[in-house]
């Protein structure tokens, strides 16, 4: 190129040399060129990253993370600076709202994820804590011995796998938090197979139980089957639903997510329902991608695309709907968080907030930077516990500026981080999940009964 | 072109000059700078010589170029409202039917080059910005006799430096103003004036209120005669119905009444041949400055912090031009002696501190190597 | 060792391992800044946290004779951040504290990479708010606003940077840092800092800025007008104007955009329509209403197919969504385009649109335009395919014909966007050598050795060892002579 820059002599000296090394990526799914080309480097991601937001610096920032993308489709090599800075992006997706482009970053974080999963070699540390976590996470019925008594976790066997690898003390302010906001119900009780609808039956559901929510926060699980009945669904919950595979496709672990997806895909064909209800953002976002994950199975291509069309979060099926069972005042002040796998992913803003402002007598207040993650993005921060914190503190410091009573989110991983930053800030909030919200309302529950989960 | 030697008349702050030029373009305003350059002559530029005794007098002085000949209106494009203008032309003269020029003239008789190169405002500077927000474009004669235009005739332009900022405010010391291109803004069909006059310790409160009300005035002025009281004056302009509000608004904020411009407004309150100064201060500090100037009076423009003293008797001015600087440099500002009798100009220090003054000799020293241009007249003896 | 190496030793040294990137791929993420198809690698990136830092950074380049450029948020159009391949990127993004709001002075004191929208968000509580708003101000930094003296859709009434911008700390390119202007207007002396705004890097680098903040406006009221030409909107435009009215900011955009604006965030303009305005008065309440009926009746004297008035802030946001996502929008119906940049006076805007459209279309590609219509400075995005054979380069003839329009029209080659590498090559033709030279000096007295951001704006530099001997009064002959 001849240009005012260089006049007529010769373009800038290479400073780089020639490339060094094996491509980063091979054939399989690389991340795809297309969409890498649309993106036209006009920044308006940086600001709502995370990432970016905490140290400023491009190759942290999704513009950053594309070039990177870029570069190794031009056969730079998949080097342990190109993998940090992929492993830090906390998958929010924040970017994917902010870009006016309409660049898929989702896709090519995934897939870009996956080749570092196959292709690269991470130190035996790493590797070791990768293992523990998804050895445990994935597994509802692992991750309840958690919660349990602690000699029933040191009987399981899990110890001897978990604690070389340090996991047990990142897990500590999570589990420190869940204990103290999960309510210490003795056993979990499974939910029934089926609960009818009460009045004349308007749909038929099936509910995703999930792995967290469904170890950690059965109740919300109660409250979500008790409102869809009470708005004329007959609920269907599958039993040996098992993991939705969001934590695996997000960490890059391609094989497995796809057996996940396959297993939950035949249990809800079995439940013949008519929509699939998810009351964890992050699960509903990734169920909703299934056709995507399972693009390359000739078996399951199809049967994976119709259940995405099923896939509804609880506030978007309650809004289609439309509510007809009665709502009772709740005099409460909260503070609506958008899940990032539930605004970013899914687009779910107004349905939650129309369903709050339906209940009379609560008033719904805004959180400044609504578009940044709390950090709390699945298992990053337990792979981060540090920038993870400092999201949250922020998360937290705009939380408790709203003076609001309650917090209430749709995901799970956000509550704890909250809580958590909440508590380290030395803050007080109730937190609640919307359909804890919605469920109090119908019931005509006391007001402070949503009060007692609170972060202290 | 002619040169004409110089009259007794032909004298900047008290320093003869040898001979006078008037060109009449840009184009013998160039042929007679080269001309001096290449003779080694020091030369001030004069317009309206409204402005000849502000700042030091020169360290020498050759040649006065004179810009009466140099008027006229070049262009006004009024449907872009911008308009060029020679820069010996008169402000006054300036006619833009329902548009204006919306930079106001303290000194009666000034022209536009002066008020550029001398960077003067007035009230409406609140609403309209100074010389260096209206000036959308320059054309100069460097010292050595180039050319040099930048800028140009349309108001959003960001093509090269800005050297139209570089001359405002430079006092005649690094080339001489041609033509000046600027924008217009639409006469406002409709004005009102809200006074109110108070001890010095209730301006505070005043201003306070003037600006939580959003009135959008066009200037807000104090005018505190040596030892009385504080009158704060609020202008708005636009449409009829919108004056109306607003200046009953005021009225209300200010328990003031509405009527025509205050006879001070707009003037500077110094006599000829008087020390005059220009005090600036942070908006907060305004208050404090007004209350300290209890000694000399203060007028000028609470609205952007730009104020002006008279120091009336020679004996006192340096001690007085001190305390005035002590509360400017405490209220965030400055203070310059724009004008005075030579035994002030001698016995205080007229600009004060400068920073960054030693890149302004570089730019001096780039644009004038020689120091023909008004040598000593400007800060730190540039 | 190679100089570069050094220097970065040298930097890692003073402030610390992690403000210094010499990673290969990392280097190469740095390579190019909103206008993405000029790309160099830098030979370093250095990202300071304050001020000391930032000079310490400057002062080490000096010391070494290497050429450092200064970027913010890296979303500049005119490639004024495009690195130096054997030079230090100096990034300000961590730059990013604000310092001090103070509604009672109406002054923010903020440092450089501290973004343009987060200044109004910090100043609303208070009732004020920063006036520029270019489209790209939920990302570009204030320090990149100042070296660019960036616009936005609101500066028809308000102005630019420069008219906001009241004081800063510079790093000179000597390395010392120097205080242009304050907090208090009308400092003594050269108008340094209003030379400094807007010269792209080329004379140090802002440290901390101190900004005016804008009294929030009692009333503002969003008009979006559609007509069936862009003719008939530039007849509206310029019949609004005519009748001395100054709307805080009025936008037009032609049928492809608005197509453009529309896939990318769903604004629900007025389909089918040739262009649309967007029409902003702010102001009292009692001004806004009064001027609101006359506008309204002026696009509805010149052909209004169509009329919705913001209902609310939330239709308000909707409004410009549209307008302020429109470059990136293109993205979505076009695989490349070049954002063009250019000033025309109003009244010449049918006209020019006109001879757009011819060069266009005999050129065979598409363009869309974007316009800040109340002061003539146009945005076409001349669309093209890159990997269609010679599109590419005909898209960078319509290009070069529309800013050749613009000088032929009396307009300027960029109104906000800035000449930085892109517009070197056009500098001559809108500006005789005699300016160009003239401009140098201001640079020559700032960075004698040409180390700032070498090769923006200018085409040809100056050297700058030139200075004539300075001659003394003994020498002058006698005037008398001249007669």
């Amino acid at each position: 190129m001849v240009d005012s820059t260089w006049g007529t002599q010769d373009g800038p000296r290479d400073v780089l040399g020639p490339v060094a090394g094996e491509p980063a990526f091979d054939d399989h799914r690389p991340p795809r060129s297309d969409i890498v080309d649309d993106c036209v480097h006009c920044g308006f991601c940086l600001t709502t990253c995370p990432t970016y937001a905490l140290w400023g610096e491009e190759m942290d920032s999704p513009r950053g993370r594309i070039y990177l993308m870029k570069e190794g489709l031009d056969g730079e090599p998949l080097t342990a600076s190109m993998v940090r800075h992929f492993d830090r992006c906390l998958g929010c997706m924040a970017c994917v709202t902010a870009c006016p482009s309409g660049v898929r970053y989702d896709r090519l974080i995934e897939d870009t994820r996956a080749q570092v999963e196959r292709r690269f070699d991470r130190t035996p540390a790493q590797r070791a804590l990768r293992a523990a976590i998804f050895a445990l996470f994935p597994y509802p019925r692992r991750l309840r011995l958690l919660r349990g008594p602690l000699r029933a976790y040191q009987a399981s066997g899990l110890q001897r796998l978990v604690a070389r690898t340090g996991l047990m003390e990142r897990l500590g302010p999570t589990l420190a938090t869940l204990e103290s906001l999960a309510p210490r119900l003795g056993r979990v009780t499974a939910p029934p197979r089926l609960v009818p609808a009460r009045g004349t039956r308007r749909a038929v559901v099936g509910v995703l139980t999930g792995c967290v929510q469904g170890a950690f926060f059965p109740d919300v699980n109660s409250a979500t089957i008790r409102v869809l009945a009470a708005e004329g669904c007959d609920v269907v919950i599958p039993s040996g639903q098992g993991c939705c595979g969001a934590l695996s496709v997000h960490n890059g672990r391609e094989k497995e997510a796809q057996r996940f997806a396959r297993r939950l895909i035949d249990t809800f064909a079995r439940a013949g329902v008519d929509h699939v209800v998810v009351n964890a953002a992050g699960c509903g976002s990734s169920m909703k991608e299934y056709a995507d994950l399972l693009r390359d199975d000739p078996r399951y291509a199809e049967p994976a695309a119709a259940f995405a069309a099923k896939v509804r979060d609880l506030s978007e099926i309650l809004v289609e709907l439309g509510p007809v069972a009665p709502r009772h005042p709740l005099p409460l002040t909260v503070a609506y968080h958008d899940a990032c796998h539930l605004g970013h992913a899914q687009g779910v803003r107004a349905q939650p907030r129309a369903l709050l402002h339906g209940i009379p007598g609560l008033t719904v207040k805004e959180i400044d930077d609504p578009e940044i993650c709390c950090g709390s993005a699945g298992i990053w921060n337990v792979l981060n516990p540090e920038p993870a914190a400092e999201l949250g503190d922020r998360k937290a410091r705009n939380v408790l500026a709203t003076g609001a009573e309650l917090l209430v989110t749709a995901n799970p991983g956000c509550l704890m981080q909250v809580a958590a930053s909440v508590r380290r800030l030395g803050g007080e909030i109730a937190l609640a999940h919307t359909a804890k919200v919605l469920d109090a309302s119908i019931r005509g529950l006391d007001p402070q009964s949503l009060l007692q989960q609170s972060s202290r | 072109m002619d040169w004409e030697p110089a009259t007794a008349d032909d004298q900047v702050a008290g320093v003869p000059a040898r001979f006078v030029a008037a060109p009449a373009s840009t184009a013998e305003a160039a042929e007679v700078l080269r001309a001096a350059a290449a003779q080694d002559l020091a030369v001030v530029v004069r317009g309206g010589g409204t402005k000849l005794d502000w700042g030091m007098p020169p360290r020498r002085l050759d040649l006065i170029v004179d810009t009466h000949r140099l008027t006229g209106v070049v262009e006004h494009a009024a449907g872009d409202l911008i308009t060029v203008v020679r820069a010996g032309t008169p402000l006054s003269e300036l006619d833009f039917g329902s548009q204006q020029l919306a930079l106001d003239s303290p000194l009666p008789g000034a022209t536009i080059g002066g008020s550029v190169a001398a960077n003067v405002s007035g009230p409406r500077r609140m609403l309209y910005g100074t010389a260096r927000d209206l000036l959308i474009g320059i054309t100069v004669v460097r010292p050595d006799g180039t050319v040099a235009r930048s800028g140009g005739k349309v108001v959003k332009n960001v093509a090269g430096y800005d050297l139209g900022k570089l001359f405002t405010g430079s006092h005649g010391t690094l080339g001489l103003i041609t033509e000046c291109a600027f924008r217009l803004h639409p006469v406002p069909p409709a004005r009102a004036v809200v006074t109110r006059t108070v001890p010095a310790a209730g301006v505070g409160a005043l201003l306070t209120a003037v600006r939580e009300e959003q009135v959008v005035p066009s200037a807000v002025e104090v005018d505190r005669p040596p030892g009385g009281e504080v009158t704060v004056a609020v202008l708005v302009e636009g449409t009829a119905e919108g004056v109306r509000d607003r200046a009953a608004r005021l009225e209300k904020v200010l328990g003031g009444h509405s009527g025509d411009l205050p006879s001070w407004w707009g003037a500077y309150p110094w006599q000829p041949g008087g020390t005059g100064l220009k005090l600036t201060a942070a908006l907060s500090k305004v208050p404090d400055l007004v209350g300290a100037a209890a000694e000399t009076g203060i007028r000028g423009s609470a609205g952007t912090g730009v104020l002006y003293a008279s120091v009336a008797s020679s004996e006192d001015a340096p001690r007085l031009v001190e305390r005035l600087r002590a509360e400017a440099v405490r209220a965030g500002g400055h203070a310059v002696v724009l004008t005075a009798p030579a035994e002030v100009r001698e016995a205080v220090d007229v600009w004060g501190p400068v920073p960054g003054l030693e890149l302004m000799r570089r730019v001096k020293d780039q644009f004038d190597p020689g120091h023909h241009f008004a040598p000593g007249r400007f800060v730190g003896g540039i | 060792m190679t100089s570069l190496e050094e220097l970065a030793a040298a930097l890692r040294a003073a402030l610390g391992a992690d403000r210094v990137v010499s990673d290969r791929l990392e280097l190469r993420t740095y390579e190019c800044d909103g206008l993405a198809h000029y790309k160099v690698t830098p030979g370093l990136v250095v990202l300071p946290r304050d001020a000391a830092e930032c000079a310490r950074t400057v002062s080490e380049c000096v010391a070494a004779g290497v050429p450092f450029v200064a970027r913010g948020s890296g979303t500049g159009l005119s490639g004024g951040a495009l690195p130096h391949a054997d030079g230090v990127l100096i990034v300000t993004a961590k730059m990013r504290d604000i310092l001090e709001v103070s509604p009672a002075d109406e002054r923010a004191v903020v440092q450089p990479g501290v973004i343009n929208l987060q200044v109004t968000r910090a100043a609303s509580p208070h009732g004020y708010y920063y006036a520029p708003d270019p489209s790209s101000q939920q990302i570009c930094s204030i320090g990149g606003n100042v070296a660019e003296n960036s616009g936005g859709a609101h500066c028809l009434k308000y102005g630019f940077t420069t008219n906001h911008v009241l004081g800063a700390e510079i790093v000179t390119p000597d390395g010392d840092l120097v205080e242009l202007g304050g907090r208090a207007p009308d400092t003594p002396g050269y108008d340094l800092l209003g030379a400094f705004v807007g010269s792209e890097g080329t004379l140090g680098i802002a440290t901390r800025v101190t900004v005016r903040l804008t009294r929030l406006p009692e009333s503002v009221r969003t008009l979006l007008a559609a007509f069936a030409t862009t003719d008939a909107a530039g007849a509206a435009t310029s019949a609004i104007i005519a009748a001395g009215v100054v709307p805080a900011a009025i936008e037009m955009m032609d049928a492809l955009a608005i197509e453009a604006a529309e896939a990318a965030v769903a604004c629900g303009y007025p389909p089918g329509a040739g262009a649309v305005l967007i029409v902003e008065l702010d102001g009292p309440a009692a001004e806004v209403a009064a001027q609101f009926a006359q506008v309204t009746a002026l696009c509805e004297a010149n052909g209004a197919t169509e009329l919705r008035i913001a209902a609310d802030d939330a239709e308000r946001a909707l409004f410009w969504k549209g307008r302020k996502s429109a470059f990136a929008a293109v993205g979505r119906i076009s695989p490349d385009y070049i954002v063009q940049d250019g000033v025309i006076p109003r009244t010449a805007l049918p006209e020019v649109l006109h001879r757009i459209g011819e060069v266009a279309s005999a050129h065979g590609v598409r363009v869309a335009n974007v316009f800040h219509a109340g002061d003539g400075n146009l945005h076409p995005l001349v669309l093209f395919d890159g990997a269609a054979d010679g599109e590419a380069e005909r898209a960078e003839e319509v290009s070069g014909a529309i800013i050749d329009l613009c000088i032929e029209y009396g307009g300027s080659i960029t109104g906000e966007h800035g000449v930085g590498t892109d517009k070197a090559k056009y500098m001559p033709r809108m500006f005789s050598d005699d300016d160009l030279t003239t401009m140098q000096l201001l640079r020559c007295a700032f960075d004698p050795a040409g180390l700032a951001n070498p090769g923006k704006i200018f085409p040809t530099p100056r050297l700058c060892g030139e200075v004539p001997r300075r001659h003394s009064a003994a020498d002058a002959p006698a005037g008398a002579e001249i007669f």
